[in-house]
């Protein structure tokens, strides 16, 4: 493990367990998706944290006690990891691979990334799209068997970006899901479509109505992580995903 | 005698834009690092987004919990704008799990400016999904003629 990174763990951690990311990107979707699974399935809590001198001086206090704020939740079936905080553009690729290399080591079968992809106009889409990445033919053959539309070309930047790669040189069947959203609005609605394709790939099955009923007062609560997440994407040219690729082949 | 280096051009172009991306961050910090809320006004600011086009000035409003009929845009300047809009109900500090901080909310409000000169009496606006959306011609005070 990084000398920089440490991963705590408070209990026993299952093996063979799916590993899901829900991190502050575009439209807060992963971490929308990741709050409302963790306040709907019962049974998750925390079993480790992230302890980083990369992270911000910054701790989450919950009932008056401290917590990390990239923390690990789970069951016997996922492990969730989830960042309360905008992460620093420039420590993501030390956070993320020490995320995947623990993951690894817990035998995870299959790593899965939570977020977004920004539409222009996405006020006047009533159905919203979730498109799937995949980091060998092999997984991708499972989520076209699945019914999920593939992000064929393009750009990706963020937290899925790097645990794509990260997983397709580990050998680790990894997926990043994304669904249509705003840019700079936190997006409860994208959130909901998410965990729908999540129930479809790995079968957890998970109530998006209060995610939906309660989205405005969500919209708002999430405003001020919303504002930092912002200025962190734009450090790390989130906004090279609208480019057109040159292909070299 | 110490031999001066010649810079190229594109040596100070490229200081001149990192300069100017420094800037761009030290004052979106400025505008970060401050609370999202006004205590004794009790109103929040809402999340927005500015978009320039070659014709108009797209100005986007996060405005979810609102009522659209007390939805307020008002131009303080020919550059600046100023939104309003009341919310379904009043909002407590409590609510979100804070108690340290006393206070209730029933306005989401902000001034925005306007980066480039725009016919204010031209304005359109739409609202949807809670998101409003003001449209603004852009004015273009002079043209270069091409020879």
């Amino acid at each position: 493990m990084s000398e920089e990174v440490k991963i705590i763990e408070k209990k026993e951690i299952p093996s063979g367990a799916v590993m899901i990311f829900g991190f502050p990107d575009v439209g807060l979707v992963g971490v929308i998706a990741a709050s409302h699974l963790i306040s709907e399935l019962n049974d998750l809590e925390e079993i480790a944290y992230m302890d980083s001198k990369l992270l911000p001086p910054l701790i989450v206090l919950h009932e008056g006690l401290p917590h990390s704020p990239i923390r690990i939740f789970g069951n016997r079936e996922i492990l969730l990891a989830v960042s309360e905080t905008a992460i620093p553009a420039n420590t993501l690729y030390t956070i993320m691979y020490a995320l995947i290399d623990w993951g690894k080591r817990k035998n995870v079968k299959m790593m899965i990334s939570l977020s977004g992809i920004p539409i222009q106009n996405r006020q006047d889409i009533e159905e919203l799209k979730v498109f799937a990445a995949a980091s060998s033919p092999e997984v991708l053959k499972m989520l076209q068997d699945k019914g999920v539309e593939i992000l064929k070309e393009g750009y990706m930047v963020g937290p899925q970006a790097i645990m794509l790669q990260r997983c397709a040189t580990l050998g680790l069947p990894a997926l990043t899901l994304l669904a249509q959203c705003f840019l700079n609005y936190p997006d409860p609605e994208a959130a909901a479509e998410i965990l729908k394709q999540l129930t479809n790939i790995v079968g957890i099955k998970v109530d998006t109505s209060k995610l939906l009923e309660k989205g405005e007062e969500i919209r708002l609560r999430a405003r001020d992580v919303m504002r930092r997440t912002q200025q962190e994407l734009s450090k790390m040219k989130k906004a090279q995903e609208y480019d057109i690729p040159l292909y070299v082949s | 005698m110490t031999e001066k280096k010649r810079r190229s051009i594109f040596d100070i172009i490229d200081n001149y834009f990192e300069s100017l991306e420094e800037w761009a961050e030290r004052i979106m910090e400025g505008l970060i690092d401050k609370p999202s809320w006004n205590q004794k006004a009790c109103t929040m600011e809402p999340l927005r987004n500015i978009m320039i086009t070659p014709t108009e000035v797209i100005v986007t409003v996060d405005l979810p919990y609102t009522k659209e009929d007390t939805i307020k845009i008002k131009p303080i300047d020919n550059r600046t704008i100023e939104i309003t809009a009341k919310m379904k109900r009043k909002i407590r500090f409590d609510e979100f799990g804070i108690i340290h901080h006393k206070g209730e909310f029933e306005t989401l409000h902000c001034q925005t400016r306007i980066p480039v000169p725009v016919y204010m009496d031209k304005m359109e606006v739409h609202f949807k999904k809670g998101i409003l959306e003001i449209r603004l011609p852009r004015k273009h005070e002079y043209t270069i003629p091409v020879e």
